[in-house]
């Protein structure tokens, strides 16, 4: 890219119209001065105009040298962008989601929803509704959009905006360190929490603890019974007593941080109380349980997908070369042949390749777990076992397939 | 084997969905350059020649200096002309060139993030994001919306709203069933459709000829076979298939059932026609036929997709592997509604290495956890020492008889 800086430089200075104006500002003053002589006295109008012949001439030919020299910075820099960015084709044989636009369309409103960007987002949503797609057939789905149920309506739209309308709001407060609407979600929600193993509603509440722990100095607040010291422990009464169950240990702990006060630095509890990051988890981590409960990713997936999708095109682009070079053909249609290289964040599943046959598991070839606790895809124990009693691949153990298990990663 | 984790970013090979950024302006210059080129070859001839004329008529005294004086305003006249226009195409310039620069800076920052866990990559791959999202927006028509995503994420010069806009409208006035904006876009760009040996001036002016045989009015059936001889028998080597059956419609009413005719009566060639232009367009200005929004989310969509995203029983609440920061799970960009369905059709990742939390265990139920998380989860639920309880179900086991699980 550097290189192209470059060049675009020297395009920019070398190669732009600016010169040529002023050559032909010059062609229209010699015209206009021509002209004044020749009013000033008509009847050496002929020598004049015989005489403006040839400055004329050279002054059409300065023009079209400055072009020239624009058109040589364009080819210059033509060539620059075709050797420091070259041309590499995109895979365009099949596109398998140009049969459901809708879907796309949906998944583009729900984007620009969740980011936060309402007013785009209700500008596309009039806009697709009064110009709905056209899906395009492809192979694979012969017949588009039928059973897509891609109709995203204004009325869900709304509720969903809604949602993160809330959402936002209540992250907005988070950054202005006020927790109690947070709080009062996570009570709302309790119950959803408590099932997905969430403890985000003890956190909120921990947090708001210490911050009022800490006392006016460091948070701010109006310095009364309920700030500081008298604040925290008038707050745990009243909150902590739904937690005691499942957070003892660390109740506990708050409780015994209250002795140490004057010098909590050198105590055994500073950790707990050192909130430099707090806030920032608890907001990545309500973001996070907000989206969860409305059955989305925390992560806006099409940012997600895409930025895999970037991440995954130059494997691909070189498969599709070899497949034709080797004028070979792709035969699993459901999986991928090659394996694709992601950053570890982006792996959301627990993946298990059967050691044996070296595919992945699925819901009709699952993993199965002999009794000597190692695993081998179901297949591979029938192919293994032929309905006897067999050796374990990976150690002496011998069993029955029966005693094998289906386990559920 | 390569590794199927990575975090390096090789930005000459990750620039793919990005080569349109710089080639469309680049492009769009040399269009602009030969407009000006055009105009002043144009003026320059005429102008000279008026001069070389007024100057003999002058000198045989056949030209009265009236006529002298006029003929000298209208070559200055000629030349302001030409002035003004080089100054549109001279403003054009510039923008396109500013343009450029903020591209090659936006696409030059990739060159300064070395790993793809960078917080500067997210930012990065979010505006490419944005632009992919305009790209989509605008080959779909809506115009507005991708004003407007433009504007609020302020990436006015990283995307090319005008070009798309223009084409659309071409594309819109064929699919109302009118040739004539495509029919000047056509005629703006005679010399590289040309070299690119398009079809589409034909096509268009073969509608315009079945068009005026629709009608079956004398008269416009006159018309039809004069607009034949000009524009249609010239092709009659290059497109012998489609001129003979212009001939032969001049006999065959709209009424026909006769399947060839009936076809070139059809109003789904309009579709056609917008779609023929749609890939002529494109193709002239090296953009991608389909919108890059697709090709990034179907190789996306293939490589996050796991065979767990779409089986029946309840995978959203499936855990993964690597987030070991977190107890709770997040779902999966798959499993979440927005791509779902759209990844029904894809094919899923390949992997040939096992992913899995370490130090796994098996509850009675069948379930398989990660030891840590799973005695983490259970002291959280106010569980005590012995018992564990399934992240999934929530169903409460003795901790001795959980079994360990040996993944290879």
């Amino acid at each position: 890219m550097d290189v192209l800086q470059v060049e675009l430089a020297k395009l920019r200075r070398d190669a732009n119209l600016t010169q040529s104006i002023q050559d032909v500002d010059r062609i229209i003053e010699q015209l206009e001065a021509a002209r004044e002589s020749i009013v000033a006295d008509p009847n050496s109008a002929s020598i004049i105009l015989a005489k403006l012949q040839n400055p004329l001439k050279s002054g059409f030919d300065k023009v079209n040298d400055d072009l020239k020299k624009i058109h040589k910075g364009h080819s210059n820099y033509g060539k620059a962008l075709d050797k420091n960015f070259p041309v590499k084709a995109l895979p365009n044989e099949y596109d398998a989601l140009a049969s459901h636009p809708s879907l796309i369309n949906r998944a583009i409103a729900m984007h620009l929803i969740r980011e936060g960007q309402f007013s785009v987002a209700s500008t596309f949503l009039n806009e697709a509704q009064g110009h709905p797609p056209h899906p395009a057939p492809t192979p694979g789905t012969p017949h588009p959009s039928e059973s897509d149920e891609g109709d995203f309506s204004p009325q869900k739209s709304q509720e969903l905006q809604a949602k993160f309308e809330n959402m936002y709001q209540i992250l907005q407060e988070l950054k202005g360190r006020n927790l109690h609407p947070a709080i009062e979600w996570a009570r709302i929600n309790r119950d959803e929490l408590e099932k997905r193993g969430s403890d985000l509603e003890f956190e909120l509440s921990k947090l708001q603890f210490v911050w009022l722990f800490q006392g006016p100095q460091v948070n701010g607040l109006p310095d009364d019974m309920n700030n500081g010291l008298p604040g925290a422990l008038k707050y745990a009464r009243e909150h902590f007593g739904s937690f005691q169950n499942r957070f003892l240990r660390d109740i506990q702990q708050l409780a015994t941080a209250m002795a140490y006060r004057p010098n909590l630095p050198d105590s055994p509890y500073y950790r707990i109380f050192n909130i430099q990051s707090a806030w920032d988890d608890v907001s990545a981590s309500f973001t996070r349980e907000f989206c969860s409960l409305l059955g989305l990713s925390a992560e806006s997936p099409l940012y997600i997908a895409a930025t895999a999708g970037a991440i995954a095109l130059p494997t691909l682009l070189k498969l599709a070369s070899i497949v034709k070079e080797k004028r070979t053909e792709w035969t699993t249609q459901d999986e991928l042949p090659v394996e694709i290289a992601l950053p570890r964040s982006m792996i959301y599943h627990p993946i298990f390749v059967c050691p044996v046959s070296k595919e992945q598991t699925t819901e009709a070839n699952p993993p199965m777990m002999m009794p000597c606790g190692h695993v081998v895809a179901k297949e591979s124990l029938n192919r293994l076992s032929k309905g006897g009693r067999f050796k374990c691949p990976y150690c002496p153990n011998e069993s029955q397939p029966k005693d094998a298990r289906r386990i559920v990663l | 084997m390569a590794d199927h984790i990575t975090s390096k970013l090789n930005p000459d090979s990750h620039l793919l969905l990005d080569q349109p950024l710089l080639r469309l302006p680049f492009e769009l210059l040399r269009k602009n350059f030969k407009v000006a080129h055009f105009n002043v070859e144009k003026e320059s001839a005429a102008v000279k020649s008026t001069l070389r004329d007024t100057a003999n008529a002058s000198l045989n005294s056949r030209a009265s200096p009236d006529d002298v004086l006029k003929n000298v305003d209208s070559m200055i006249a000629r030349m302001r002309g030409l002035k003004r226009k080089l100054n549109a195409c001279s403003e054009e310039e510039t923008r396109l060139q500013e343009q450029s620069q903020s591209r090659v800076r936006h696409l030059g920052e990739l060159y300064g993030i070395q790993s793809l866990d960078d917080v500067k990559y997210e930012r990065w791959s979010r505006t490419r994001l944005d632009r992919l999202l305009v790209d989509y927006l605008l080959r779909y028509g809506y115009k507005e919306s991708a004003t407007a995503l433009a504007t609020e994420k302020n990436i006015r010069d990283l995307v090319d709203v005008d070009t798309f806009v223009h084409m659309s409208r071409i594309r819109e006035s064929l699919q109302n069933g009118r040739v004539t904006e495509a029919l000047t876009w056509c005629n703006e760009n005679k010399k590289e459709l040309r070299r690119m040996e398009s079809n589409l001036e034909f096509m268009l002016r073969f509608q315009q000829y079945i068009e005026l045989i629709r009608t079956q009015d004398h008269s416009k059936l006159l018309e039809a076979i004069a607009h034949a001889k000009k524009y249609l028998l010239p092709f009659r080597d290059t497109y012998p298939k489609e001129v003979q059956q212009a001939c032969g419609l001049l006999a065959i009413p709209p009424s026909t059932r006769e399947a060839t005719y009936a076809e070139l009566y059809s109003p789904s060639r309009w579709t056609t026609l917008a779609n023929l232009f749609m890939q002529t367009h494109n193709n002239l200005l090296a953009l991608p036929p389909v919108p890059l929004l697709h090709i990034a989310l179907s190789a996306g969509l293939s490589s996050l997709k796991t065979p767990s995203c779409h089986s029946s029983h309840a995978s959203s609440s499936s855990i993964s592997p690597t987030s070991s920061s977190s107890i709770t799970t997040s779902v999966c960009p798959i499993c979440s509604i927005e791509l779902n369905d759209l990844a029904r059709n894809v094919p899923y990742a390949h992997h040939t290495k096992s992913h899995v939390e370490s130090d796994l265990v098996l509850l009675p139920n069948g379930c398989v956890y990660g030891r840590q998380r799973l005695e983490e989860h259970s002291r959280k639920a106010g569980l005590s020492d012995h018992l564990l309880k399934d992240l999934r179900s929530g169903e409460i086991f003795l901790a001795d008889d959980v079994k360990k699980v040996y993944i290879s």
